[in-house]
This record gives structure tokens, sequence and C-alpha cells, in this order.
């Protein structure tokens, strides 16, 4: 048998109460002055963490039902059926601050690593059908701005030949952007732009920028990234700063060093399979670095006489690719001394495909892009 | 019941209590990636209000962590998902020269991110009203808000458009619109506030330009510059210059900051003495000297102990407002009965994504 007094508010009214609390090791009644209430099981109650010395409890299903101890004064026999304060919440307070904290910092370093990790494995098992529908909706034909004429198409089916004879990507086309870029789009497509064309002095630099797209082509990179912004986005509350274009933000995608390399490797092994010598490449990664000195007193003596401004810098390919001479030092050493290289186009194909473009009547011009 | 002083709200809290709660809410917010923080905001609530006396007993807040986390959710689903479909489908659009559908969508897009906003804002203090008890009786509101969603925006707009001169009428409307269908118990809250008290204040803004001319001609004389056909030639050195051009600078910046404040602390003076609950009359009594103080010892406290003092702004805001929040008249506990308003199941999470400069 339980007896006690207590002061109580009954959810209904603003009243405070001063009932008897009677009752037993499983449950008791509130018996006021010409009122009385419960049965309340003690299962039910839950500890409150309220301002001053009276220890208050609430029910879980009845809001704003209270009982409260004055002065946190609870006689021995109710204590063991009293709940504990909880502090942290759930199971912080079962095993504890610091125990929970490692926990908690264990999940977390696993969550940050398969986070880094995943969209690579996942990226594969995504089907084709809809990454190819997911880069068709996101840049469909650039809006009428890619260029072809038949000799330009000509032109550039024997330089795909030569460096996707397997035919893995989807489409490979030119377009009438003046930017210095090249991007892997999803749904195995890649898209050259005319200001890299018109920058290359020779196909052998071409090939050797679209071989290092087919690699990321190969191992589906561009969806790997895409995932990896997406999960970001969403971890983080998203939505911030990527308020900016969407092309935009497909030509910034980092695929991360590891995979750079990989798609360098795989140019390499293109163009060693088509005979295609890699030194002009590395000359042109070497040319166009954009931390190369060489090249910027060449600006400053507006030597090719292009202004290039600061902002299509950044845009160009380079902006978004690791900038190390070791690249250029890595196609370099793919060179092999006395070996009879051929060109990627003869000189009559290469003409077509830089002037393509400019010949093409039908082709939109760049602007309006939203770059 | 009487209140005969002028000393209903007190706060009753210390930081030395309120220090380990702020502490390991930090450790845990870190541990887990930022997840916790639904909790912590849950646990420095139910601190804060607990440490509240209104009358004779401290206020209670009910809310969860877990309802903010889910209505954190509802956010990222209601705005964050369309948000995202639509940046890269406008992106999409342009590029295929879809323009004028890009555009279209683009606005509606900012439309709907701007009347939730306003939903938001209604929201999130019906949600507070309905987690807080006082004598086990809670607060709450029957309406959800998508109304008064609309008259944010059209009230916005209407006292941007005659060169900002409607702003306080938005603002005083809006705020007497919200609060008019908030309850506590069985009674409404009645909220009269009046435009005049604060437009003069508001009025201080329009004297911003001239004092930022004044401002840039300052800065322009410590350099020394052409006037018209004189040089204005200063004999000052280069630092001295350099550091008169600071301080006038920053001089700008805090008037309009003060003109700010000023017409904030006048605007919550008006928006709250006109608070009405059945018999209690609501004062707030915060003049901008307060606000200056709260302002300038929230600065120092984060300078002093190098950034930790961040910790303790709410605690500090907090305090700042119950101690300055005054009510006074009577109340009927036997007919202050339970509310009947339907409980949001989930939390503030919509205008918390806002609040943080999610957009
Ligand atoms: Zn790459």
């Amino acid at each position: 048998m339980i007896e006690t007094a207590v002061w109580h508010y009954d959810g209904r009214n603003a009243n405070r109460w001063h009932p008897r609390l009677v009752g037993d090791a499983a449950s008791f009644r509130l018996i006021g002055e010409g009122w009385e209430s419960g049965p309340w099981a003690w299962v039910d109650l839950r500890a409150l963490d309220i301002a001053g010395r009276d220890a208050v409890f609430g029910h879980a299903t009845e809001p704003g039902w209270r009982i409260g101890f004055a002065d946190g004064v609870i006689p021995a026999d109710i204590v063991p059926l009293l709940p504990q304060r909880a502090r942290y919440g759930g199971f912080i307070d079962r095993i504890g601050l610091g125990k929970a904290s490692m926990a908690f910092a264990a999940v977390a370093a696993a969550a940050l690593f398969v986070g880094l990790k995943a969209p690579g494995w996942i990226a594969p098992l995504v089907p084709q059908s809809w990454e190819d529908g997911l880069g068709d909706a996101m840049v469909g034909d650039f809006g009428g701005r890619i260029c072809r004429t038949p000799e330009g198409d000509a032109a550039l089916n024997a330089l795909i030949a030569k460096v996707d004879p397997e035919g893995q990507a989807r489409t490979i086309e030119i377009a009438n952007i003046p930017m210095v870029n090249a991007i892997a789009l999803p749904g195995h497509r890649i898209i050259l732009f005319d200001g890299l064309i018109a920058e290359a002095k020779s196909p052998d630099e071409v090939a050797g920028v679209l071989g290092h797209e087919m690699g990321h082509v190969e191992h589906r990179d561009t969806m790997a990234a895409l995932l990896r912004q997406l999960g970001l986005s969403v971890l983080l509350g998203g939505m911030n700063g990527t308020a900016g274009s969407n092309l935009n933000a497909l030509l910034s995608l980092s695929y991360g060093r590891e995979a750079e390399h990989s798609a360098d490797l795989s140019a390499i092994e293109r163009m060693k399979a088509a005979n295609i010598s890699p030194l002009p490449t590395a000359d042109f990664f070497q040319r166009l670095d954009p931390l190369d000195d060489d090249r910027r007193d060449d600006k400053k003596a507006g030597k090719d006489g292009s202004v290039e401004s600061e902002a299509v810098e950044a845009a160009n390919w380079f902006g978004s690719h690791p900038t190390s001479r070791s690249r250029a030092e890595l196609f370099t050493k793919a060179h092999v001394k006395g070996r009879a290289y051929t060109p990627a186009l003869d000189s009559v194909q290469w003409q077509a495909l830089k002037t393509m473009c400019k010949r093409d009547r039908n082709v939109k011009p760049a602007m309006g892009m939203g770059l | 019941m009487d209140e005969h002083s002028g000393s209903a709200f007190a706060f009753e809290g210390s930081w030395k209590e309120y220090a380990p709660i702020a502490f390991s809410n930090l450790l845990l917010t870190i541990v887990t990636l930022g997840f916790y923080r639904f909790w912590a905001t849950t646990r420095t609530r139910r601190y804060l209000w607990s440490r509240t006396r209104f009358i004779d007993d401290s206020l209670e807040w009910t809310g969860t962590g877990l309802e903010l986390f889910k209505g954190f959710l509802m956010v990222l689903a209601l705005i964050g998902l369309p948000f995202l479909f639509l940046q890269f489908g406008v992106q999409a659009l342009v590029i295929r020269g879809m323009g004028g559908v890009a555009g279209a969508l683009a606005v509606s897009a900012v439309f709907l991110i701007f009347y939730l906003g306003g939903v938001a804002r209604f929201r999130a203090l019906r949600y507070r009203l309905s987690r807080t008890y006082w004598h086990g009786i809670r607060g709450g509101a029957d309406d959800g808000g998508w109304k008064y969603g609309w008259s944010y925006i059209w009230k916005t707009i209407c006292g941007m458009v005659p060169l900002y001169l409607m702003v306080p009428w938005s603002m005083i409307s809006l705020w007497n619109e919200r609060w008019n269908k908030m309850s506590f118990g069985p009674h409404g809250f009645i909220a009269e506030a009046k435009v005049r008290p604060v437009f003069m204040r508001f009025l201080l803004f329009y004297l911003a330009p001239f004092l930022l001319a004044l401002g840039v001609f300052a800065v322009l004389a410590t350099r020394g510059t052409w006037v018209g056909s004189t040089f204005l030639h200063t004999n000052y050195p280069p630092a001295i210059a350099f550091i008169a051009m600071l301080v006038i600078i920053l001089g700008v910046y805090a008037l309009l900051g003060l003109i700010a404040l000023a017409y904030y602390a006048a605007f919550l003076r008006e928006g709250i003495g006109a608070l009405r609950l059945e018999n209690i009359d609501f004062r707030f009594e915060a003049t901008t000297d307060d606000w200056l103080k709260l302002f300038f010892g929230d600065i120092l406290l984060v300078v002093a102990t190098l950034g930790v003092g961040w910790l303790f702004l709410q605690y500090r805001h907090w305090k700042f407002f119950i101690t300055h929040l005054e009510a006074y008249g009577e109340i009927d506990l036997d007919a202050l009965t339970q509310s009947s308003t339907r409980e949001s199941r989930h939390g503030e999470g919509l205008l918390d994504a806002m609040d943080v400069g999610a957009f």
C-alpha cells in the first residue's frame, strides 16, 4: 500500500490540485477533495526536467497531466517505481555520453567513407537506359548547337574509329561553343567544344583529349560524380551554392585524382592501339595549363591574338582537371622512340573538322547558353 | 489570480547550469555530422523554458527532437527535391533553347519558395505555442497557415512597391494576422498593433542614402580627390588616411545597423505591446539601448572567448527576451482549459531550413 501527497495538473484546466496518491506497485489513484482519478500505471509516467526542486512526472498519453513531489521528497517505496530523467535522449542515456560519442564518431567516419566511395560502387549498377535518359534530359541536342557537315562528320567518324573502335560511346559530337573544353555526359556521350578544336594544333591533340574523355565514359565516372554531388547536396541540406547553371556544374564535376589518372591511362592505351603519338597531347597539356607561366606570358604579349577572360579560362577543360606537369610527363613517357606513328587524321580531314562549325549554316550560335 | 507587480515573467536559469547542455550538444552534433542538432535544439529549449517562470510556475517545452527531424525531412521532400529537379530541368530547357518555359518555371519556383517561407513562419509560431505548456495547458492554432502564405506574398510585395514606404505596414499587418490565429488554452490571442508607432523609426532608413553619400565623400576626402574642378588634397599620411577611411566605412555600416536596431526595437515593443490574451496584456520593454547592449555583449562574449561564447548566444537572447517581457492582468485558472487545437505532428523544420540560409 502506497500513500503520499502530490500536487497535480489534470491537463483539463490550469488549476493546481493537491490530491493524495494512493496505490500499489502497479498503479495508483489520485484522490482530491470531491474528486478521484485513475488508475494510473507507473510505467506510463515520464520524468520531466523542471526548474526548482520539485520532482515532476508527466503521463505518456495524457497531454498536460502532471504530478509533482514538493521539494523532490519522494517516499522510499515509490522511488523504484518512477522512471529516470532522460538527459541526452534515447540510447545515449543508456550507454553514457562518452561511449555514445565514440560510437557516433565511428559511424560518422564510416558513413563519410561509404559516402565518398559508394557512388563508384553504385554507378555501374545504374541501368544504362536510365543513364541515357538522364543525359538526354539534361542536355538534349544542346539546343541545336551540334555542328554537322558531311565532310566534318566523316572526319569525326574517322577519329572515333581510331579512339573508340569498340563504339563504347553512344555519341561523340562537336558543339558550337567557343570554350576550350570537352565533357563526358551521362549516358555515354561526349561533347567536344569547338573552342578546343580551334586551340588544338593537330588532330593528335584532339585524339588525346577524346581518349581521356573515353576513359571517363568507360569507367562511368560521370554517373559516379553526379551521384556523389546529389548525395552531398542532400546530406548538407543541399541547394546552397549550387544554384548556378547545371551545365557549369557538369563542367566542374570533379572525378577525383584517381579517376583522372585512369582516364589518362585509358587515353594512352587507346592512342597506342591506334598508333597515334602521345607527344602532341603532352604538348597540348603543357601549352594550355593555366598554371604554366610561359603561356601566361604568351597571352600578355597577345601572341595568338585572342583575349581570353579569366572567367572563360576558369571554365575550360583545365579548370576542372588536375593541372600538373606530371600528366604531361605521363604522355611524354608513353612515347616510343623510333616508332612510326601515324597522324590521327590527314590534313584534309583535319581541316574539315576545324571548319565544321563555321561551315554548318544550320547550327545555332553559342549565345544564351547560360554559361 | 492577481498579478500586481510588473514581473509576471522571470528568467531563473544560470549559464553555469546551461554550460553542460551547451557543450554536450556541441560534442554530439559534431560526432553525428550535424544530425543531433534537432535533439540539441530540443534540449536547449527544454532547459530555457523550464527556467522561465510565469507568475507561479515555470513553462514547459514538450517538443521532441524526432519531430524536428521529421520536419527537416519534410522540407527536403517539399522544397528540396522539386528545387533540385527544377534546377536541373531549367538548365536542360535553356540548353534546348526553350528559355521561355525555363523562365516561367524558374519564376514559379521562386514564388513557391516565397509562399512556403510565409507558411513556414506561421507554422513555426504555431508549433512553438503547441509545445509550450503552463499549468498543464498548451497553446496552438486551428489554422494551418496556408492562407497566411498568400498574405505573406502580396503584403510583402505591396510593402516594397512604393519605395519600400509600406514595409512597416506589411510587417505589422502580417504580425497581427499571424497572432490573431494563435491561441492559448481556450483563448485566442488578439493582436492590434498599429503602424504609426513604428513608422517614424522606419523613416530613418531614408536618411541612409544621405549618410552613404556623406560617407563616400568623406572617404574620398581622406585620399584626396577631384570634386567638380577642384582637387581636394589631404596632408594626412597614408596610414592615417586608410584608418580614417576604414572608420568611416564601418561608421556607415554601424549607422545602418543602428537604424535597423532602432526600428526593430520599436516594432517588437508595438507588436508585443498590442498583444492580448483574454484578460492579460503583454508588454515588451527593451529599448534601442538594451538591444545595443545585447548586440555588443554578444560580440564581446564571442570575441573574448575565442568563439566559445557562440554556444551561449541562444541562452542570452532568450534571457533578454524574457527579462524584458511583462504581462499584466488576471488569469482565471478554472476558465483556462486545455487547448482543443490540433497538434502538428512535425516540428518547424520548414522555418529552420529557411532560417539557416538554405537558399
Ligand atoms: Zn577528366
